[in-house]
């Protein structure tokens, strides 16, 4: 048991992972990619835990009483809102290379191949855009 | 207690497992969701009443809206292709 | 690189880091055994120097305050960035409709869902100021009531449609919002600064604990978060949304960059 949420910490980042490496479609990835994030939330609550302890709000209980790390608690909190404004961010990044290449598939963002991806035929190139992809 | 947070880490191991491997996006868009709220339990059963808060309105409003726009922005994209952004048998088409 | 390298090179990571990943599991300490020498250091004397209840609120606006600065302008930059790729690719020529895949049917709003978002829309504007203002005493604060305020305008856009949306939320507010919340949070840093104190020293009186009023200098700065979070997520909502109507066909402004 002790053990337990640093392991989910490591399977949610390590699936992340597989799923960002796999992936053929960057609006999936980039849901893999909130994975990967949630692992870390897991990851830094779960060092900051305390058996028996209490919120790290003294409001209904006296200052003293054993409460769990509140360090960790703050770095998530930011984490997650400046993490979604990330989010959206990448969204927007994937929307311009729809609108610019009509694919989502990151196989198919690449020079014309004719046996890349499992024999498909790669997207036209385009000589301007093809460094920033 | 010690028993509802082993539960609950499980939980979101399996929830973080299905955003990755349900593949269609606009499914994964449900799984995103759930696994905010699941995160939001386990948060709130880690004593992070202040993280909970933020990942309910962040994991469980924010995030899947964007996502959705988004899906739907790029369906919508390009009205003369009628390509399902996640299909990938389809023929490839160009822009 | 096909899906297969693919596979190949993250299975060589992988027998690289699950020995890492497994032995640094090893070596740590055991869940819930004892916490970091430093919250529990903030813990012990913060509620007495800053006369606050929460404690991860006195971290965020006050111990470290000026990390808080450094991420309040990542989501101000992050933010900025998005609405300027939005705007830059989309040019003027939008009209109100919204983009429809041909051959699906116009479903009319229910008015069960006008009256529900009619109901639900000022109670979460009001849960949302009620986190926002209670961020030194209760859970809460402006990063967590910003996003919930940020929601309830949502709720304007689902019983409302676009068009009412859009009369009540505008643009240049939010612009406002979110670069006047991130100029207060620093102007929270400097003020002190005049009087001969430290940056982001909390010079303000600190009021009684446990009191609405209470941790000083961490009410304005929770105030300009506040605004800064609002302000930034309702404007990544509507351009988003933006980007879901439909084109002017007259000049199409998709075409000339597609």
């Amino acid at each position: 048991m002790s053990w337990l949420p640093y392991a989910v910490a490591a399977w949610l980042f390590g699936i992340g992972l597989f799923g960002i490496s796999t992936s053929r479609n960057y609006i999936h990835l980039i849901g893999c990619l909130s994975v990967c994030q949630s692992a870390t939330y897991v990851l830094l609550l779960g060092i900051g835990y305390r058996w028996d302890a209490i919120a790290p709000i003294f409001y209904d209980h006296p200052p003293g009483t054993p409460a769990v790390d509140p360090v960790m608690q703050a770095l998530v909190l930011t984490d997650i809102v400046v993490g979604a404004t990330l989010t959206a961010l990448l969204l927007v990044l994937t929307l311009q290379v729809y609108k610019r290449r009509g694919t989502l598939d990151p196989e198919r963002l690449r020079p014309m191949r004719k046996n890349a991806g499992g024999g498909r035929v790669g997207a036209r190139q385009e000589p301007g855009t093809e460094a920033q992809l | 207690m010690s028993a509802i947070l082993a539960l609950l880490l499980l939980l979101t191991a399996a929830s973080g497992t299905a955003v990755v491997l349900i593949r269609e996006p606009r499914r994964q868009v449900f799984a995103i969701g759930l696994n905010g709220l699941i995160l939001t339990v386990l948060f709130t059963a880690l004593q992070a009443p202040d993280v909970a808060l933020s990942e309910l309105a962040v994991g469980t409003a924010a995030v899947p809206l964007l996502f959705v726009v988004a899906l739907s922005a790029v369906r919508t994209a390009s009205p003369s292709q009628s390509a399902d952004p996640g299909d990938h048998t389809k023929s490839p088409e160009d822009a | 690189m096909n899906a297969r390298w693919r596979l190949v090179l993250l299975g060589l990571a992988c027998l690289v880091l699950v020995p890492c990943a497994v032995s640094a599991i090893r070596a740590m300490p055991d869940f819930g055994a004892d916490i970091a020498a430093y919250g529990a250091r903030i813990n012990a004397i913060a509620p007495a120097e800053r006369h606050v209840a929460n404690m991860v609120s006195a971290i965020n606006f006050d111990i470290r305050g000026l990390d808080t600065l450094g991420e309040e302008f990542m989501l101000l930059a992050a933010i900025t960035g998005t609405v300027v790729l939005l705007r830059g690719s989309r040019g003027e020529a939008i009209t109100d409709r919204a983009a429809r895949l041909p051959g699906r049917p116009v479903l009319p709003r229910a008015e069960v869902v006008v009256l529900a978002c009619r109901i639900a829309g000022p109670i979460t504007a009001l849960f949302g100021t009620y986190v926002v203002l209670h961020a030194t005493v209760t859970p809460g604060g402006g990063f967590q009531g910003g996003v919930i305020l940020a929601s309830a305008t949502l709720l304007i856009y689902l019983g409302e449609g676009y068009a009412g949306w859009r009369d009540s939320v505008r643009s240049r507010w939010l612009d406002a919002m979110e670069g006047g919340g991130a100029l207060l949070f620093v102007l929270c840093g400097l003020a002190p600064m005049l009087v001969g104190a430290a940056f982001m020293e909390n010079v303000l009186p600190l009021g009684t604990f446990r009191d609405l009023f209470s941790g000083g200098l961490m009410l304005v700065e929770n105030l300009g978060v506040a605004a800064a979070v609002t302000g930034g997520f309702t404007q990544l909502f509507l351009e988003f949304m933006e980007e879901t109507r439909e084109p002017d066909q007259s000049d199409d402004p998709k075409g000339e960059n597609a």
